[in-house]
C-alpha cells in the first residue's frame, strides 16, 4: 500500500513537468505583451524594453523556463510580474477560497443526490423516479452561470436581498462568511448533484439485479439493510469516481462562478492573470492546479480500496 | 384629579415623544456612520502612481497621493501641493510649495520630495508610462526647502496640465527605498491613507486627519469592492449593500426609476474610433477612407450601441469645451451613401471591397458598434467581417497595427495636444496606424509650443480639420458615463476629468 502511494507520487514528476513544459510555452507563443498590457498606450518604447528586461523576457526562452523551473524546484514560484507580489503565498491563499466553496458545494450535491439517486433507483419507473431524473436532467443541462445569474437577480428583485460584500474567512466571521458563499455553493452543488443522481440511480440499479442482493434478500434482511449496508456501499464505487472528477473541476477554481459572485478564489486569480498575460502568475496556479487535480484523483483511488476491500493497491 | 391624571399623561407622551424625536435626529446627523462602500468592475492593478496607468489604480491612489496642480471643477489648472508658481520665461517654472504638508508617515513634504518625484518618473529603470510627458524637463532645481524649479528644454503649453495627471504624484523617498517600489504600499499626502489591499476583494482608506485642505475630507473611510459582475453590483447597490458604482448605459436605465437610488451621469472625455491601418490596401486611399467615413452614420452608432446617450464626436472630444470643433457641420460627417459611393468609384473600387473590422470582446460596446458599421458599410458595397479577439491580444494587435480596421476607444486627455499629438504625429507615441503627414506635424509642433491661448486654438481647429479630412481614424461618438449612488450619499458630483470625486462627499 504504502509501496503504492509512493510509486504514485512519483509518477508526479513526469506529469507535472509535463505541464510545466505546455503552460510555458504555450504561453510564450500565444499574442500578447506583458509589458504592453501592464504600461497601456502612453508608454515609450524604452519603458516597455526596460520592463521586459525586469522580468526577464529578453532572454532566451530556453534559459527563461530552465530559471523559472529553478526556482520553482526549490519553492520559489517567483513574483508576479503585475503586482510583484510572491506567486506561492498568493495562490495559496486563493486555494482556500476555492477549497471551502468545493466542499460546501459537494457536501450540498451530496445531501440532495445521494438519496434522491437511491430512491429512484429502487423505485424504477414510478413516478418519483421520473420527477428525479428530470430534476437531474435540469441540474446537469441549466448553465452555472445562467443559474447564477437569475438567482442574483429574483432575490434582490423580489426579496430585496444580496450576499454581503468583501469576502472574509471563516475563522474572521463564520456567519458573513457563510453568508457569502451559500449561493455560489448552492449553483454549484445544483449542478454537481444532476451529474451525481444520475450516476446513483444507475449503480444501484446495477447492484440490486446482482446474485448477492438476491441472496441477502433470501437470507430475510431488511430492505433498509440491504440498500444501505449492501447495495450503496457496492454502488459507491463510480459514484466517487465522479465525484473526485468534479471535486478537482471545482479546486481549479470554478472561474465563471467565482467572478459572479466576487470571490477572491483561485479561478479568478487564474482568469485575471490571463488578461493581464502575467505569464509567472499563470504558470504557478496551472501548475498548482495540475497538483491537486493529481492529488484528488489519488486519494479517490486509495478510498476505492477501503469501500471495496478486495480492491488492494501493491 | 380626572384632569390632573390626563393632564400627567399628555406631559409623559410629550416628553417622550420628544425624546424618540432628539434620539432619532442625532442619528440622522452625527451618528451615521461615514464609511463608503464603492464597487468597482476592476482589481487595481498596483498602487504606483508612477508605474500603474489602469483606471482601477488611478481611483484608489488618485485619493491618496496629490500632485503640484490640479484641475478644479471648471477644469481651471489651481495649486495643489503647490501654493502658487510662476514662469518667468516659456520654458522655467518655480513652484512654491505650501509649507508643513506632511506625508501620511509623518515626514514634511519639501522641494526635494518633489524633485526625487520627478526625476523618479523620469529615470529609464522606473519605465514610467508617464516619462513621456516629462521628456522636455532638462533640469529640477531646489531653490529653497519649498521651492523649486522646473527647466523645460523648450516651451511646452502642455507642461501645467500634465502635472494635473493623477500619475505626477509626489512621493516619499524613503518609502520607495524600503519597499522596492510602490506597488504594494501607498504613502503621500493625499485627503485618504491607504490601510489595506485585498486582492480580488477590497480596499480599504481612512481619513487622513491631517489633510492640507481644510473640511476635506468628509469621509471617516472608503472602501473599494472589486465585483467583476454588472449583474452583482447592480443588485448590490438596490439592496444598499455598497453606496456607489459605475454602470454601463444599459444597466443604468435599468435601475433608473428605483426610489432609492440616484443615477449620475457625466459627458466623458473618451470617443469610440475606427482605427485605419493607413499602409495596406485599400486604405492607404484617403478617398476610400473618406468614403467610409460618409457612409458611416454617427447618430445611429450613439442610439444603438450607447442608448442614444453619446454625443458625436470628433478628435478632441466635446466635454473639451472650446478646444473640440463642431463636427456636425463637417463635410464627411453628412452620412451621404451617394458621395461615398462616388469616391469609392474615383478609388477604383465601384463595387467596394472585402476586409475584416478587429474588436474586443472584453467590450461590448466595441463589439456592438462593428456591427453597426459592418450594416452601414455594406450600402457603399463593403463587406465586412467581424474578427472579436481578447484584450491581451488585442493590445498586441494595437501596437503592431496588425489588422486593417481595428474598433477602440481612446481618451482625449486633458489638453488637446494629447489627443492630436500623440496619437496622429507622425513620431507620437500611440500613433500605430502609419500615418504622417508633414503639414498636420507642423500644425501639432507649432500648438505644443505655443503659449498665447487664442493663437493656440486656432492652430488646433485647423489640425482637427485637416485631421479630418485625411481621416486616418473615423471618430465615432464621445459616451455618458454613469455612476449609481445610494441616496444616503451627499454632495457627490462627478466631472468629466474626474468621474469619481470623493472628497465633498459625506453620508446622511
Amino acid at each position: 500500500m504504502y509501496a503504492y502511494i509512493i510509486r504514485r507520487l512519483l509518477m508526479l514528476i513526469p506529469v507535472l513537468f509535463g505541464v510545466s513544459v505546455v503552460i510555458f510555452f504555450t504561453l510564450r507563443i500565444i499574442p500578447g505583451d506583458v509589458a504592453q498590457t501592464i504600461l497601456g498606450t502612453d508608454a515609450t518604447e524604452d519603458a516597455l524594453a526596460q520592463l521586459r528586461k525586469d522580468f526577464g523576457l529578453d532572454q532566451p526562452v530556453m534559459k527563461q523556463y530552465f530559471s523559472w523551473m529553478g526556482g520553482v524546484l526549490v519553492g520559489d514560484f517567483g513574483e508576479s510580474m503585475r503586482t510583484g507580489r510572491d506567486v506561492l503565498p498568493d495562490i495559496l491563499n486563493r486555494f482556500k477560497i476555492t477549497f471551502e466553496l468545493a466542499i460546501l458545494s459537494a457536501i450540498i450535491s451530496w445531501i440532495i443526490a445521494i438519496p434522491l439517486g437511491v430512491i429512484a433507483g429502487i423505485k424504477r419507473n414510478s413516478k418519483t423516479d421520473f420527477t428525479v431524473r428530470i430534476i437531474s436532467l435540469l441540474g446537469v443541462s441549466i448553465p452555472n452561470f445562467a443559474l447564477a445569474t437569475v438567482l442574483i437577480l429574483v432575490l434582490a428583485l423580489t426579496f430585496s436581498y444580496s450576499p454581503p460584500v468583501g469576502y472574509v474567512g471563516f475563522f474572521e466571521d463564520p456567519i458573513k462568511n457563510l453568508q457569502i458563499l451559500i449561493l455560489p455553493a448552492i449553483v454549484l452543488g445544483t449542478a454537481m448533484a444532476g451529474a451525481v443522481m444520475r450516476m446513483t440511480r444507475s449503480s444501484i440499479l446495477e447492484i440490486l439485479r446482482q446474485d448477492f442482493v438476491r441472496t441477502i434478500r433470501a437470507k430475510g434482511a431488511k430492505e433498509r439493510l440491504v440498500i444501505f449496508n449492501h447495495a450503496l456501499r457496492n454502488a459507491m464505487i463510480p459514484i466517487l469516481t465522479i465525484i473526485g472528477m468534479q471535486i478537482g473541476v471545482l479546486l481549479g477554481g470554478t472561474v465563471i462562478i467565482e467572478q459572479i459572485f466576487s470571490l477572491p478564489g483561485l479561478g479568478q486569480l487564474v482568469l485575471t492573470s490571463i488578461n493581464q498575460r502575467d505569464f509567472t502568475v499563470i504558470q504557478g496556479a496551472v501548475l498548482f492546479i495540475a497538483f491537486v487535480f493529481v492529488m484528488i484523483n489519488l486519494l479517490v483511488d486509495l478510498l476505492y480500496s477501503y469501500l471495496d476491500p478486495r480492491i488492494t493497491y501493491k | 384629579m380626572f384632569n390632573r391624571k390626563w393632564f400627567l399623561a399628555t406631559v409623559m407622551m410629550l416628553l417622550v415623544s420628544l425624546l424618540l424625536v432628539a434620539c432619532s435626529n442625532e442619528e440622522s446627523s452625527s451618528d451615521v456612520e461615514q464609511v463608503l462602500k464603492i464597487a468597482n468592475d476592476q482589481e487595481p492593478a498596483g498602487l504606483d502612481p508612477h508605474k500603474t496607468p489602469a483606471h482601477s489604480s488611478v481611483r484608489i491612489y488618485s485619493q491618496v497621493y496629490s500632485g503640484l496642480v490640479a484641475f478644479n471643477e471648471n477644469m481651471e489648472i489651481v495649486g495643489d501641493l503647490a501654493s502658487e508658481w510662476e514662469q518667468p520665461d516659456n520654458q522655467t517654472y518655480i513652484f512654491k510649495l505650501r509649507e508643513g504638508v506632511t506625508f501620511h508617515n509623518g515626514s514634511e513634504v519639501t522641494a526635494e520630495d518633489v524633485k526625487y518625484s520627478f526625476e523618479r518618473i523620469m529615470a529609464e529603470e522606473t519605465a514610467s508610462h508617464i516619462a513621456s510627458y516629462f521628456s522636455n524637463v532638462e533640469s529640477i532645481e531646489v531653490l529653497g526647502e519649498y521651492e523649486v524649479q522646473f527647466n523645460l528644454s523648450s516651451p511646452d503649453a502642455t507642461f501645467l496640465s500634465n502635472l494635473t495627471n493623477a500619475s505626477a504624484a509626489i512621493v516619499d523617498q524613503e518609502v520607495v527605498e524600503e519597499n522596492g517600489d510602490l506597488q504594494q504600499v501607498a504613502v503621500g499626502t493625499g485627503p485618504f491613507k491607504f490601510v489595506e489591499w485585498v486582492p480580488d476583494n477590497r480596499v480599504s482608506l481612512v481619513k487622513n486627519e491631517d489633510y492640507f485642505i481644510d473640511g476635506q475630507p468628509k469621509l471617516d473611510e472608503v472602501i473599494y469592492y472589486t465585483m467583476k459582475e454588472e449583474s452583482a453590483r447592480l443588485s448590490a447597490i438596490r439592496t444598499g449593500e455598497v453606496d456607489m458604482t459605475t454602470l454601463t448605459a444599459q444597466s443604468a436605465s435599468l435601475i433608473e426609476g428605483e426610489e432609492a437610488i440616484d443615477i449620475k451621469s457625466y459627458q466623458s472625455l473618451e470617443y469610440s474610433y475606427v482605427g485605419f491601418n493607413v499602409n495596406s490596401e485599400p486604405l492607404n486611399n484617403q478617398k476610400v477612407r473618406q468614403a467610409l467615413s460618409l457612409a458611416t452614420n454617427r447618430e445611429s452608432v450613439a442610439d444603438i450601441v450607447w442608448n442614444g446617450d453619446a454625443v458625436v464626436s470628433g478628435p478632441v472630444a466635446p466635454s473639451m469645451g472650446d478646444w473640440a470643433i463642431d463636427v456636425g457641420s463637417h463635410e464627411l460627417y453628412q452620412n451621404d451613401i451617394e458621395k461615398a459611393k462616388s469616391l469609392l468609384e474615383e478609388a477604383g473600387y465601384p463595387d467596394g471591397f472585402e476586409i475584416t473590422i478587429t474588436t474586443a470582446s472584453t467590450y461590448a460596446d466595441m463589439v456592438d458598434t462593428a456591427q453597426v458599421l459592418q450594416q452601414q458599410w455594406e450600402e457603399i458595397g463593403v463587406n465586412a467581417d467581424i474578427k472579436q479577439i481578447e484584450w491581451g491580444e488585442y493590445i498586441d494587435t494595437w501596437s503592431n497595427t496588425s489588422a486593417d480596421i481595428l474598433i477602440g476607444r481612446n481618451g482625449s486627455g486633458t489638453d488637446p495636444d494629447r489627443a492630436l499629438n500623440y496619437f496622429f504625429h507622425t513620431d507620437g507615441s500611440a500613433n500605430v496606424w502609419g500615418f504622417s503627414d508633414s503639414e498636420y506635424d507642423a500644425l501639432v509642433e507649432q500648438g505644443v509650443v505655443t503659449v498665447d491661448q487664442a493663437e493656440r486654438q486656432e492652430i488646433y481647429n485647423e489640425a482637427q480639420n485637416l485631421l479630418l479630412d485625411l481621416s486616418p481614424n473615423l471618430f465615432l461618438v464621445s459616451p455618458m458615463k454613469y455612476v449609481a449612488v445610494r441616496d444616503s450619499v451627499v454632495d457627490f458630483t462627478p466631472y468629466p476629468h474626474d468621474g469619481e470625486d470623493i472628497v465633498e462627499v459625506s453620508k446622511q
